[in-house]
């Protein structure tokens, strides 16, 4: 590390031509603490352990079944509507609407998906064949299924196919791999606001607080001040979640876990998970590859661009905010120069627009 | 003799299983409070962020409790988002099942225990920073 930083303040970076200094390729200089924060945020794809409780998943037959019953309309009640039809692979798995014309929440990418530990805005399924199973037994969705289906089995097809969808390498990617191997001119390729942007986010913004990991997601759940109101009411979020997801005949501590709940180590979540007041409107805390594909923003898809995006944080409305909820939220009064370079970073999470 | 012993050992008022009580360095990380001293580690040994783990506490004197183990983030004003499960292994030893630490930044552990049943309750407390 100290080499590298010698490196840059040598300027051995800008290739020694005055003409083009101003546009030659720099490394800004990350602490050790910095790399190590953004080391974490990889190897992208990482490796991800088969899940136990779905014995259909890594098996290429069920993955090629689930395939086939994801774009499949006959699935829904209606026979007008398949996964497909709201999670649109050309669209990174989802379907650019705030909310679908029956449902409240935005529908989610399924980019990465076997990667979480909760599914849905309010984590109410513990595993991705449960979530699966969810939508063709909802009526605002594609149910009630059919008499007599076995959805289990079919959500578990669907999760074998879901499974496989991982999104691709972006320029961060690129970035943080060069960093790790201190290979300082190719880390130095990285666009020069992404690096600042990337700065505000693990330092002063303390956006990695939550967005943490290589999926830019601890996998929990958050109050960040959206409004929770909808047409009908109140969207309780996290804490209907819970209580569904503990009353659910699906989840890993049920029959259906083909590990068998004390054999599944991801059971454990589910069997201690707490249930509280603070919970109250929390949502899952998103994970951010492909983000320029996934607009518009947040549960109840409320914020149309990474611009407003930006701005929510920057101006974040304190008054909002659970109180008893996270106590490091604050607004981070971002100048114009500052949310640029937010942005800037945030947008490298993604493979170029299409 | 050992009859004898024991008379002795009445006589000159020496309470010899309060003495027996040790905790070795592969226990892990030593705490005291009162009367009660603890040390823990985990397994795995390394906390890994948004990971379940175990810990394993074990304590003296000889019947010492551990009534409850849990864990927050006081500058975050939470804790964790799962109530953690106490198995008593025998031997002092305590096994910790249903911890999860989703953020980096500054854990405190707060131990409940109480050095003999009907003992006045202590609070063992420790801080880990989770980078």
């Amino acid at each position: 590390m100290k080499l590298l930083r010698a490196a840059l303040l040598a300027g051995a970076l800008t290739g020694g031509a005055a003409a083009g200094a101003a546009a030659a390729p720099t490394l800004l200089d990350f602490s050790v603490e910095e790399t190590a924060r953004i080391v974490s945020f990889g190897p992208w794809p990482p490796a991800v352990p088969r899940d136990g409780a779905n014995a259909a998943e890594g098996r290429a037959e069920a993955v090629k079944l689930g395939r086939q019953l994801f774009f499949d309309k006959r699935l829904s009640a209606d026979g007008r509507t398949a996964c497909a039809s709201c999670h649109m692979p050309a669209r990174a798995f989802q379907d650019r609407l705030a909310t679908p014309a029956r449902g409240l929440r935005n529908t989610p990418s399924l980019l990465d998906v076997a990667q979480q530990r909760w599914f849905g805005w309010d984590g109410a399924n513990d595993s991705l064949w449960a979530a699966s199973l969810a939508p063709l037994a909802e009526r605002a969705e594609m149910g009630p299924s059919r008499e007599g289906a076995d959805l289990v089995a079919i959500a578990k097809a669907l999760a074998a196919y879901q499974a496989t969808l991982v999104s691709p390498r972006t320029p961060f990617d690129d970035f943080r791999d060069a960093l790790a191997r201190g290979n300082v001119r190719a880390a130095a390729r990285y666009a020069a606001a992404a690096q600042r942007g990337l700065r505000l986010f693990i330092g002063e913004g303390r956006c990695s607080v939550c967005h943490s990991g290589p999926r830019f997601s601890h996998g929990e759940f958050a109050d960040i001040g959206i409004p929770f109101f909808t047409r009908d009411g109140v969207d309780p979020g996290r804490h209907a979640g819970l209580k569904k997801l503990l009353a659910s005949p699906h989840n890993r501590l049920g029959p259906h876990n083909d590990a068998g709940a004390a054999h599944d180590p991801r059971a454990v979540a589910t069997s201690h998970v707490l249930i509280e007041h603070r919970h109250f409107g929390e949502f899952r805390v998103p994970g951010l590859r492909q983000l320029v594909h996934t607009a518009p923003y947040m549960h109840a898809g409320s914020l149309p661009t990474l611009t407003a995006v930006v701005r929510h944080y920057s101006e974040l409305d304190e008054d909002r905010l659970h109180t008893d909820g996270e106590r490091i939220l604050r607004p981070l009064k971002l100048s114009a120069a500052q949310a640029a370079d937010l942005e800037a970073f945030l947008r490298s999470l993604s493979t170029a627009a299409r | 003799m050992k009859r004898i012993e024991a008379a002795l050992l009445a006589a000159l008022n020496i309470a010899a299983p309060a003495t027996a009580c040790t905790l070795a360095a592969s226990d892990g990380v030593a705490l005291r409070q009162g009367a009660v001293q603890a040390a823990w580690r985990t397994e795995p040994a390394k906390i890994v962020q948004g990971e379940p783990f175990v810990l394993l506490l074990r304590l003296c004197p000889v019947g010492a409790e551990l009534r409850k183990a849990d864990a927050t983030m006081p500058e975050h004003r939470h804790g964790m988002n799962y109530r953690p499960t106490i198995r008593d292994m025998g031997d002092r030893r305590f096994r910790v099942e249903g911890l999860l630490w989703h953020m980096s930044g500054r854990w405190e552990w707060r131990f409940d225990v109480r050095a003999a049943a009907g003992a006045p309750a202590e609070v063992l407390r420790a801080s880990v920073v989770l980078p």
